[in-house]
């Protein structure tokens, strides 16, 4: 099954480099990122690419993080317009009621695995959506992104936290894993090594763009009358042509984490064929599950199959 | 009424300008009080635009040899204008009634169905408006009239982001 493994890499994705273990931040080779794209066909992505300042050929880690903050201030626009963050509020309520149901007795830790510019995690903090005993954390391996991201809840007092880390390497582990939009970015064994990360956790909960065939139409569309930014523009619109495939997802999950079971939710709206937006990937350990189905009460119609 | 309509119809219009060169500016997450601005400060903008094309049309007037009969056409371009204009607007309008509805999954679809493609096709109903109205009179006077109507509508949002590039209203 094609899964979107062909299709080029976003620009984002191109002109950023961590190292996985220090986190420390790589230089990257304009000539080599443009010389990417060249082979991929990809002249809008060339134009943009070439507009980034460079010094002696390595892209210009300023520049670069001012484009990647202006692209997430854009993206969060919208996230506020498809209420992105009361979604993901409805989903996490269940969960977290499961979860003290089964026994769970102390605070629990949610971390936004990518959270970049921690939209979803300030969202849910400023309309403390759920409750006073659950911590908020935004993992990132990009600092620009997370200064920006503590910048913002410090200018609204919220008591959230931000942390340049590997999610899965945090002190304190997750009780649950969260994410918007980086599924896609995680090609082949990349995804089931993700998943396969989550080992420790209760439950995760990943948001993405839901793959059919109106999602590349209904992204440009968006992405045309919403952002501003080149990088932002190209970057949505490949985003939902790359999403991954529900079932594709499914498999994944249920190989690289046996010890959860596993559903999506929300790829059809009110079980009409009506594709929507955003699904989510939804994870949980069998001992939560027979609460979690009683708690998501109507909205149990979106959740598919779990197994 | 007709010029009323006219200039009611714009302002609300400028108004969303203002709102849509704010969005997506500000991930604060309580925007209340900027989009409030936003929405002033194009509605503001909305009335200098008003003021020019008024401005014009009254120098039209006094300039033609038969004022009377310009005022009747001008009049009569304007109704032809608010046939295409006023459907749109109702139809934005019954859209916010629904998104009004507390459900994540309602004000979706208000964007995916008309916030969104509404958006897209704005300037194709600013010119279908300004050539249905120029249909029944195409004249010089009111050629040039609905040429910088056209101009002032389409080029407010451009206006308002140079703006804001040159730091007139700095906002974090």
């Amino acid at each position: 099954m094609k899964n979107g493994a062909d299709y080029s890499p976003e620009i984002s994705d191109a002109i950023v480099s961590f190292d996985p273990e220090t986190l420390q931040r790589r230089p990257v080779v304009k000539s080599e990122v443009l010389q990417q794209f060249s082979q991929l066909g990809n002249r809008k992505a060339m134009r943009i690419v070439e507009r980034i300042p460079d010094r002696d050929d390595v892209l210009d880690a300023d520049a670069v993080d001012r484009l990647l903050v202006t692209s997430h201030c854009e993206m969060q626009r919208m996230s506020e317009e498809f209420q992105h963050g009361k979604r993901v509020g409805e989903l996490l309520k269940p969960l977290l009621k499961a979860l003290r149901e089964g026994g769970l007795n102390r605070r629990i830790r949610i971390v936004d695995i990518g959270c970049g510019t921690g939209f979803v995690v300030r969202w849910l903090m400023a309309n403390t959506y759920l409750g006073g005993d659950v911590d908020l954390i935004g993992a990132d391996f990009n600092q620009a992104l997370v200064n920006e991201a503590r910048r913002l809840s410090d200018r609204e007092q919220l008591d959230c936290t931000f942390v340049v880390a590997n999610a899965f390497r945090l002190a304190q582990p997750a009780d649950i894993f969260l994410s918007t939009g980086i599924l896609h970015h995680f090609r082949g064994d990349g995804l089931t090594e993700l998943l396969k990360q989550h080992r420790d956790a209760r439950a995760f909960v990943h948001f993405d763009f839901h793959s059919s065939p109106m999602s590349p139409f209904g992204s440009w569309l968006f992405h045309a009358v919403r952002m501003r930014e080149p990088l932002a523009k190209h970057d949505g619109v490949l985003s939902a042509v790359r999403a991954h495939k529900s079932r594709h997802l499914l498999n994944v999950a249920r190989s690289a984490a046996p010890d959860f079971v596993s559903t999506v939710y929300g790829t059809r709206l009110w079980r009409l064929p009506i594709p929507r937006v955003f699904h989510s990937l939804v994870g949980i350990r069998r001992e939560y599950n027979d609460a979690f189905v009683r708690n998501m009460g109507n909205r149990i119609a979106s959740l598919g199959k779990i197994e | 009424m007709t010029f009323f309509l006219l200039w009611l119809l714009a302002t609300v219009d400028s108004a969303f300008i203002g709102y849509r060169d704010a969005a997506g500016r500000s991930a604060l997450i309580d925007k209340r009080h900027y989009y409030r601005r936003a929405l002033l400060r194009g509605a503001l903008m909305g009335q200098i635009a008003v003021a020019i094309a008024g401005s014009v049309a009254v120098g039209l007037l006094a300039a033609a040899p038969q004022p009377k009969w310009l005022f009747e056409t001008l009049e009569h371009v304007a109704t032809r204008m608010l046939m295409i204009y006023v459907p749109y607007a109702l139809i934005l309008i019954a859209t916010f009634l629904v998104r009004a509805i507390p459900s994540v999954d309602i004000r979706s679809i208000t964007s995916v169905l008309v916030f969104g493609p509404f958006t897209l096709i704005r300037p194709l109903v600013v010119l279908a408006g300004a050539i249905w109205g120029l249909l029944a009179a195409p004249t010089a006077s009111v050629t040039l009239l609905l040429f910088l109507v056209v101009v002032l509508m389409l080029g407010m949002e451009y206006v308002l982001d140079r703006l804001r590039a040159r730091g007139f209203f700095y906002e974090t």
